[in-house]
């Protein structure tokens, strides 16, 4: 998986590209980890990202709880493929997508 | 005692030839006696009366050398049902023939443009020829394409059996001259593989390979500690019987390109069995038998061991019709366990314990036979199963394996991401907590049924008996604040798939996911 960090002051847009799965989410747990501090408006845009599994949920969930404390996050550009999981799983009423 | 037999025997002579006949077979009537017809040019009833007469009083009686004419009466006469009757060879000298092949029996010559000779090694190699010849008919008429001798002839002091074969070049010498060719010689060489391994053959045809393993182990066995001799053995007699055909002499020079088509030829090898014995051969031939000596391995096909080991590799790889190296390692290690058995039989047999270069190859053998019996439990292994590590690195390995079993099923995108998914968050179910804190093996089977066509992948492990289905839904009314993080990996797998089920049976964990296509 590839992930693309965009900062502009408070606002940072993570985008990511490839399968976010067991294999993979531990690089985007970190990646949130050391860019998510004095952010207010985080923007995750998923249009290149094929694949979302249960532990890319989990990154999601936590990074949405942080996030939801220091201001607001979104998802942008989600497929018909992730989207079918996020709503299986009820994120779709958790996160605010686009 | 040799009689020779000259010009014409017919009424006018007959009864002088079989005069001189007794004058020479006096005090020798026991010996075996042949009669020499090289010099024979006609012999009429008059003539095979006398011959007929001659067999009454000795018993071991034939005819050598007999020039096609002669034969022709005495076939139609029934004479050549009768008593042993041998033609007369043709003499083909191969001095200046290109070599362009070699098996277990005899090396392979071009004599002229069309044409091509197989000179055996064994000096009396009639009935090696007549068999493979035998062979070679039959598997014609299964379908395997292949050449068949139409004449025996004489080559110094051995025979050979000659074969057209037209502007062909063995696929060894293709690789050597073409290297990049690599990729279509491997399918093609695969493709032939397959057709041999899907053929049939009739009871009792061919010999058993089964069997000839077996001789190997028993021999193998006196060379190991108690404990792994036993296990060889054992492996080897838990490979079921099987009637499908094996070459038994797999490589890349006896393969050949003959205009467009690929011929499979030096089918005196051909047995029937499992494949495990072929892919044990082929092992030999491309690493084991060259393992420690990589020139041998060049001399032999004509292009390096480096090119061979590349070959092999892929080779196997689209036999088994995945690029998962877990998947690749397991059966070339069973492949290995028989391939390594035959050459420590081989070597001891033909260079005993005492030649200290030979018994350095032999130690190689038998230790890496030994390691390979520690860790081994059966030599059967199926496409469509994986067996590995349950642990999380491992994932990518087995997502590949699924899902090129999905993509040669034809699989639909979106069903193939909704099993990629369940079959993550199975395996790393299993791999977080059915053997923690230890490690162990889960093995997972991909099958597609047809009517309606439905993907039913299997999970197996020996952990600790655990149930996931019995687990409580997570509450997807929840808000982000209370909702957990996790839990939702089996709730997602019943989602996305149409059945799921679950037993634990013989000690094992068995999952068994199901999704309908289309």
């Amino acid at each position: 998986m590839k992930i693309t960090k965009k900062q502009n002051a408070s606002s940072l847009e993570i985008a990511l590209e490839g399968r976010l799965d067991t294999t993979t989410a531990p690089e985007l747990e970190r990646a949130m980890k050391e860019s998510l501090d004095g952010v207010s408006e985080l923007t995750m845009d998923f249009e290149k990202l094929e694949y979302i599994s249960s532990a890319g949920l989990r990154v999601l969930l936590s990074a949405q709880k942080k996030m939801s404390r220091q201001g607001g996050m979104k998802l942008v550009h989600v497929g018909e493929i992730i989207m079918e999981v996020f709503e299986v799983t009820g994120f779709t009423d958790i996160l605010t997508i686009e | 005692m040799t009689i020779v037999l000259k010009g014409r025997i017919d009424s006018g002579n007959a009864a002088q030839v079989e005069n001189d006949i007794l004058q020479q077979l006096s005090g020798t009537e026991t010996a075996p006696v042949v009669l020499d017809a090289a010099a024979l040019d006609y012999i009429s009833s008059a003539g095979l009366r006398v011959i007929l007469r001659l067999r009454k009083t000795c018993q071991d009686l034939r005819i050598t050398n007999v020039s096609p004419e002669v034969y022709e009466i005495l076939d139609m006469t029934g004479f050549t049902e009768m008593m042993r009757v041998e033609k007369a060879y043709r003499v083909v000298t191969i001095e200046g023939c290109e070599e362009i092949g070699r098996g277990a029996n005899g090396k392979l010559y071009r004599i002229d443009r069309d044409n091509v000779v197989k000179v055996y090694k064994n000096a009396d190699a009639l009935e090696d020829i007549r068999h493979e010849r035998e062979m070679a008919k039959m598997a014609l008429i299964l379908g395997i394409p292949t050449a068949i001798s139409y004449d025996v002839v004489k080559v110094g002091d051995s025979y050979g059996s000659v074969f057209e074969l037209l502007n062909a070049r063995s696929f060894a010498k293709i690789l050597a001259r073409e290297p990049e060719k690599i990729d279509w010689c491997v399918r093609e060489f695969v493709n032939m593989l397959k057709k041999i391994h899907g053929t049939r053959v009739p009871a009792g045809k061919l010999p058993d390979m089964r069997e000839t393993a077996l001789d190997w182990a028993r021999f193998v066995r006196d060379w190991l500690p108690e404990e792994p001799g036993n296990k060889l053995l054992s492996l080897i007699e838990a490979v079921p019987p099987d009637d499908h055909m094996i070459h038994g002499d797999y490589h890349t020079k006896n393969l050949e390109l003959q205009n467009d088509e690929v011929l499979l030829i030096d089918m005196d090898t051909l047995a029937a069995g499992h494949p495990i014995f072929e892919l044990g051969s082929m092992y030999n031939s491309f690493r084991g038998f060259s393992e420690l000596h990589h020139e041998v391995f060049e001399k032999f096909q004509g292009y390096p061991y480096e090119v061979g080991a590349s070959f092999w590799h892929k080779a196997l790889a689209a036999y088994l019709g995945t690029n998962c190296e877990t998947k690749i390692r397991e059966v070339e290690d069973k492949a290995r366990i028989v391939g390594y058995t035959r050459l420590i039989r081989r070597s001891i047999r033909r260079f005993g314990w005492e030649d200290e270069a030979r018994r350095a190859e032999i130690e190689h053998w038998r230790r890496e036979l030994l390691e390979l019996l520690e860790r081994t439990d059966s030599l059967l292994f199926s496409p469509n199963e994986l067996e590995l590590d349950a642990a999380a690195e491992n994932l990518q390995e087995l997502q590949t394996f699924v899902d090129e079993r999905l993509e040669a099923a034809n699989c639909p995108g979106k069903a193939r991401m909704q099993i990629q998914l369940a079959v993550e968050e199975i395996f790393i179910n299993i791999a977080h907590y059915a053997y923690a804190p230890e490690k162990g093996k889960a093995t997972v089977r991909v099958e597609i049924s047809e009517d309606p066509v439905t993907v039913t992948i299997t999970f197996l492990d020996h952990g600790v008996p655990y149930d996931p289905l019995t687990r409580e839904d997570p509450d997807l009314s929840l808000g982000a604040e209370e909702r957990e993080v996790g839990g939702l990996g089996i709730f997602l797998t019943r989602r996305v798939m149409d059945d799921v089920a679950y037993e634990y049976k013989n000690g094992q964990n068995i999952l068994t996911l199901k999704k309908k296509l289309g």
